[in-house]
């Protein structure tokens, strides 16, 4: 009886091309839209995860290790498991409906999240984001 | 014995409320219906059967986890739960959405 699609909740989604990446829903559309009548949500997901940064590593590596490749996306609720795990990144601003309209736009939003991604990845704090779901 | 004999009455009685519910509230019947229930936090008490594929069983767990919904295990496959639900087709997941004069939501939650 607890509303949990909400905003900076961790999902995994199911199908597509995207299918098995972990995300964050940055906004939820509990009652459709026009032109999704169903109940949807905007995620921006990882669409490359980090890789494992050893000790050995030059900061050079590190640096390219640690890089994260970002999504976008609007995904119906069925296509989505959500987790108890929550991620506040503050995508608001910059992740939004109108952000997928054209190419460009949407490549500046990824850029942007990637960021934001990026930073956080690197302060060690939520960890199983960014790990690889084994399956 | 003394258990035997506890469960079977206490089983009845779910019946029983599981019929009022049936009757005079609202309910739905299936996988993806529980599921949207819990989505939308609609249900108010979602039942299993026990030969539910223990995937399914765990995923609609882990929303109702979630959801903070309680999940009532029912003793009776889904061929014995479509039966206590009146239908004549089977049924391995129900979640009711309002009890109407029934009291299922009261007396069944604490069990899992």
């Amino acid at each position: 009886m607890v509303k949990f699609l909400k905003p900076n909740k961790a999902v995994i989604v199911l199908q597509g091309r995207y299918a098995g990446r972990k995300a964050v829903i940055v906004k939820s559309f509990e009652e459709g839209s026009r032109d999704r009548p169903y109940g949807h949500c905007l995620v921006a997901g990882i669409k490359k995860y980090p890789s494992k940064v050893i000790r050995k590593d030059s900061a050079k590596k590190t640096a390219k290790k640690s890089r994260v490749k970002c999504f976008i996306k609007l995904v119906n609720y069925q296509h989505l498991m959500p987790t108890r795990y929550t991620l506040d990144v503050d995508l608001k601003d910059v992740v939004s409906v109108d952000a997928l309209q054209t190419k460009d736009k949407k490549v500046a939003a990824c850029k942007a999240t990637k960021q934001r991604f990026e930073e956080r990845f690197k302060t060690g704090k939520n960890r199983w984001f960014f790990t690889k779901l084994r399956f | 014995m003394v258990a035997s004999k506890k469960t079977k009455k206490t089983h009845e009685s779910i019946n029983n409320r599981l019929a009022l519910v049936m009757k005079s509230g609202k309910y739905t019947l299936g996988y993806k219906t529980v599921l949207k229930s819990l989505r939308s936090s609609k249900g108010k008490l979602i039942i299993i059967a026990n030969n539910c594929p223990p995937l399914r069983k765990s995923e609609i767990e882990y929303y109702a986890m979630l959801c903070k919904v309680g999940v009532h295990h029912y003793n009776g496959n889904n061929v014995d739960l479509g039966t206590a639900c009146g239908k004549y087709f089977r049924v391995c997941c129900l979640s009711i959405i309002d009890p109407g004069d029934s009291d299922i939501i009261k007396s069944m939650p604490g069990d899992h």
